[in-house]
């Protein structure tokens, strides 16, 4: 442990422009936002792909999928762009642990940005040209769907290495070269699993959405998207209880007890996340039995929305369970930057107020409040 | 040595070219293009050119597939690449103006929105209302060109923030407004070069003439103002920093060259469009875009050159060092490591303990903390080919580490470390090319003899010590080179021959001669 902790590298000269817990709260909630333009990108491709596939009606199986598809490069730059802000804070209060993860995977790291350019025109060609070439469009959103799949691992990949720098040194000294992964991790695949499970679910939220966009004019294709999504969401949900118990179980003994009594808001957070899930997924078959667009469109995706806060309040937490050894909050020296924080402040309300003109005056129907 | 050191083969230094200099060029178009849009789009209206508005309308989708894609995903991928090859770096640049980061993250937010809103509003919204989000777009992205300008200004010119640590200060730097001005001329040229390329597949030969020569409009105004707000540029550096791209240091020198040239063939073939607008082809806009693309690389690369031994000036080294001690630096200052040792200092080393048997290994570990952020053993800025092109042997690497901070115009941070570990670094380098000490001195002709010795640190100027300082008396001056260490206490502590010795003397006052330098009398030292 000596030799590990000695290679952590120092923290940053430069004092924190602003109190620790500030930067805690943009980290925490521009991560939501990033989280569930990722889940409504990645969900919504996997489904759209299992509707193509998988419906008994061919055409209604192509027309959500294209419809779904012409979501995805909107989903895509928005889960880009709310992603840069959480990527900033981290760097702001983690910078040690990170950057040497991303080190140590450094050429999959860069890797991340070829796979999402790719990915990128491939969702733009089959918002375009899908309606041409089904066939073709299906084999294109299948292959940006699985490099999105692939970046997700790859983050889950250094996350968790952030976080384990007992693991760092080995990889290092064995080769410099930057193509380690973390693959001995044993939370790896269940962390994974546990995001990409999420995506599904709000995937069938964005078809709840989208069922709710077209209720007036075309019920009964809003009822098809209607009981699609509600049944992707409740067997993702299902899967996730599954998994999110495995994630729990994996987890070092230290760190599974902040969940279980250790940490009473740990605790609470993730008895809110339980429940939560599981009153949505009654509550979505009720809507679904008596095609209820409201409950499910509005009711359920409240609930989500607190399980998704208390969730992403808990990846917080459990990270700095694990640099619990290495990292103390107080650490830091802190200078408050008075002359640039009220700016941001000012820009940053302005810009939420201006940005949501934009999309009022463009008259984008509800529900697609993450589109960017 | 704060960090681990990512081991790229081919040149970390590279890879952060390649993604910055494709960033920047779809960038600007970013910010140029998206006045050219709305600007085009409000004339074409004016005149009811709905041809005009057709290819606008096409265009449009060509710069979202390029600038919101492209050029957003790269933009992120400088900054991943930074990341892993300078976190020292990024690391400050983001304590230091976080604020001003999540600043242009709003306004990106926007400009990506309004991008977005744009392409699909074509056929939506009327005419007025997309035209203000063309406004909207246009306002966003140069609004996050005048934040981003900040920060990278400051990486050269930090100005008076280096003393008292002001973030304004360090934002409007010295070269602040000269940049700002010279990005926005260079974003409103590149708006037309990009224009060229979709209006040059057009078959209606009318709207192309139209279009070619409206494009022209914007590169051609765009480029001729370049050479002017360059020389503010340049004007508002230190003086001894533009030294390096004069000459005094190679990549600086030849990549202000290449940017002169190829700024200069972008203005002439733009000009050529005129001839035939109506007949440009495909191939004609995109050699314009690739030559265009050559000027704004080279000219990122010398600014990121004449910066070096910087990555931010007069505060932190290229190499991840503090150039002078501060508090909460980890001890990763030149001074403290010299003092400590690096195999002390370095955290991401497993080597601890110098002792001659594993001089090779140690001096390569220290060659990856100390100078793999711009060199590589065989690849870029590669090693083997200096020590080549020099014929130094070991002794002789030993004896130049202690000087590198005054080669080239003094690109290279000092070496940092003990005497021990200086020579366990030339141990380990005589490895990648070999050079016996009897090839080292095997030259015999003056000229080989300054280039291979000398040259580093001297040029051959009237203002430089060694061609204006040593005698004209050829038996004293080649006296006077046998022990350059007493002559001048900085220079290296090596021995010429004496055959050597009077080449040097003979090329150097031959060179005076020619030159008409006007140096120290006969018999003077």
């Amino acid at each position: 442990m000596l030799i590990q902790s000695s290679l952590i590298p120092a923290a940053d000269p430069n004092p924190l422009p602003a109190p620790y817990w500030v930067f805690e709260l943009f980290l925490i909630a521009t991560f939501v936002l990033h989280i569930v333009a990722m889940n409504f990108m990645l969900g919504g491709g996997v489904l759209a792909l299992a509707s193509k596939w998988r419906a008994k009606n061919r055409e209604n199986g192509n027309r959500v999928f294209l419809d779904i598809a012409k979501k995805l490069p909107i989903f895509l730059p928005a889960t880009v762009s709310l992603g840069i802000a959480p990527l900033l804070f981290v760097q702001v209060l983690y910078g040690q642990f990170f950057y040497t993860s991303s080190i140590l995977m450094a050429w999959p790291w860069f890797l991340v940005l070829v796979l999402l350019v790719i990915a990128y025109y491939g969702f733009y060609y089959v918002s375009y040209r899908g309606g041409k070439s089904m066939g073709k469009a299906g084999g294109v959103l299948l292959g940006s769907t699985i490099l999105v799949f692939v970046i997700g691992f790859l983050f889950s990949n250094n996350i968790t290495l952030s976080q384990t720098p007992s693991r760092w040194g080995a990889k290092y000294f064995a080769s410099a070269s930057g193509w380690h992964l973390n693959l001995t991790e044993p939370t790896l695949i269940p962390r994974f699993l546990h995001f990409f499970a999420a995506a599904v679910a709000l995937g069938g939220l964005l078809l709840v959405f989208m069922a709710l966009a077209n209720w007036k004019r075309d019920r009964e294709y809003a009822g098809q998207l209607l009981h699609f999504g509600g049944k992707a969401f409740m067997y993702a949900t299902m899967a996730q209880i599954v998994v999110g118990i495995v994630f729990l179980v994996s987890l070092p003994q230290a760190m599974r007890m902040v969940f279980m009594g250790a940490n009473l808001v740990a605790t609470t957070l993730l008895m809110v996340g339980i429940l939560g899930a599981i009153v949505a997924i009654f509550l979505m078959s009720e809507a679904l039995h008596s095609e209820n667009i409201r409950a499910a469109a509005y009711y359920v995706p409240a609930i989500v929305a607190v399980v998704i806060v208390s969730m992403s309040i808990m990846r917080d937490l459990l990270r700095n369970a694990y640099l619990k050894p290495y990292f103390h909050p107080e650490q830091f020296a802190v200078k408050t930057q008075w002359s640039v924080l009220p700016l941001f402040l000012g820009i940053f309300a302005a810009g939420v107020i201006f940005w949501l003109v934009m999309i009022g005056r463009y008259g984008l129907p509800g529900g697609r409040r993450h589109s960017a | 040595m704060n960090f681990p050191v990512w081991n790229v083969v081919f040149g970390a230094d590279l890879l952060i070219a390649m993604v910055a200099i494709l960033h920047v060029f779809v960038s600007h178009f970013a910010v140029g293009g998206g006045l050219f849009l709305v600007v085009t789009e409000h004339r074409a209206r004016r005149k009811n050119d709905t041809a005009l508005l057709g290819w606008l309308k096409a265009h449009t989708k060509f710069f979202v597939l390029v600038t919101a894609v492209f050029g957003a995903i790269s933009g992120v991928g400088i900054w991943f690449t930074i990341g892993l090859i300078g976190p020292t770096a990024t690391s400050n640049l983001i304590h230091i103006f976080v604020w001003a980061w999540a600043i242009e993250w709003v306004f990106f937010f926007l400009e990506i929105t309004a991008a977005l809103l744009y392409l699909y509003g074509w056929n939506k919204l009327e005419p007025r209302l997309h035209e203000w989000y063309g406004w909207v777009y246009f306002v966003a992205a140069y609004a996050s060109m005048i934040v981003i300008n900040g920060m990278i200004t400051f990486m050269l010119t930090p100005g008076r923030w280096v003393k008292n640590h002001q973030i304004w200060q360090g934002f409007f730097n010295p070269t602040y407004f000269p940049s700002l001005a010279f990005r926005t001329a260079i974003a409103l040229a590149l708006a037309g070069v990009y224009a060229l390329i979709t209006a040059s597949v057009q078959k209606d030969a009318a709207l192309k003439a139209r279009i070619v020569r409206w494009s022209a409009c914007w590169i051609v105004p765009s480029l001729a103002v370049l050479p002017v707000l360059g020389w503010w540029y340049i004007h508002r550096l230190p003086a001894d920093v533009w030294t390096s791209a004069r000459g005094g240091m190679p990549t600086a020198t030849h990549f202000a060259l290449f940017a002169v040239a190829l700024l200069s063939v972008t203005f002439a073939l733009a000009l050529l469009t005129l001839v035939r607008p109506g007949r440009m082809h495909l191939a004609f806009s995109l050699l314009v875009a690739l030559v265009a693309l050559g000027a704004m690389g080279s000219f990122e690369f010398v600014r990121e050159s004449v910066r070096l031994p910087y990555v931010i000036s007069n505060y932190l080294y290229a190499n991840s060092l503090y150039s002078k001690p501060i508090a909460g630096d980890g001890g990763f200052s030149v001074d403290q490591v010299t003092a400590a040792g690096v195999l002390h200092s370095a955290k991401w080393i497993d080597i601890r303990t110098l002792t001659l048997n594993d001089q090779v290994a140690a001096g390569h570990e220290i060659f990856r903390v100390d100078c793999q952020s711009c060199h590589t053993t065989s690849a870029y800025r590669s090693m083997k080919r200096f020590i080549q092109m020099r014929q130094w042997d070991q002794a002789k690497i030993a004896a130049m580490l202690g000087g590198l901070e005054f080669m080239h115009n003094n690109v290279m941070p000092p070496f940092a470390g003990t005497d021990a570990e200086r020579a366990a670094l030339a141990a380990y380098l005589t490895t990648i090319y070999p050079v016996s000490a009897a090839a080292a001195s095997a030259a015999t002709d003056g000229r080989t003899v300054f280039a291979q010795n000398c040259s580093m640190c001297h040029r051959v100027s009237a203002a430089d010590p060694l061609f204006m300082n040593l005698s004209r008396d050829p038996a004293i001056a080649a006296e006077s080179l046998s022990d350059l260490t007493s002559l001048f206490p900085l220079m290296p502590h090596m021995k010429l021959g004496i055959r050597q010795r009077v080449a040097l003397v003979e090329w150097i006052d031959a060179q005076r001669s020619a030159k008409g330098f006007s140096g120290a009398a006969q018999g003077e030292k």
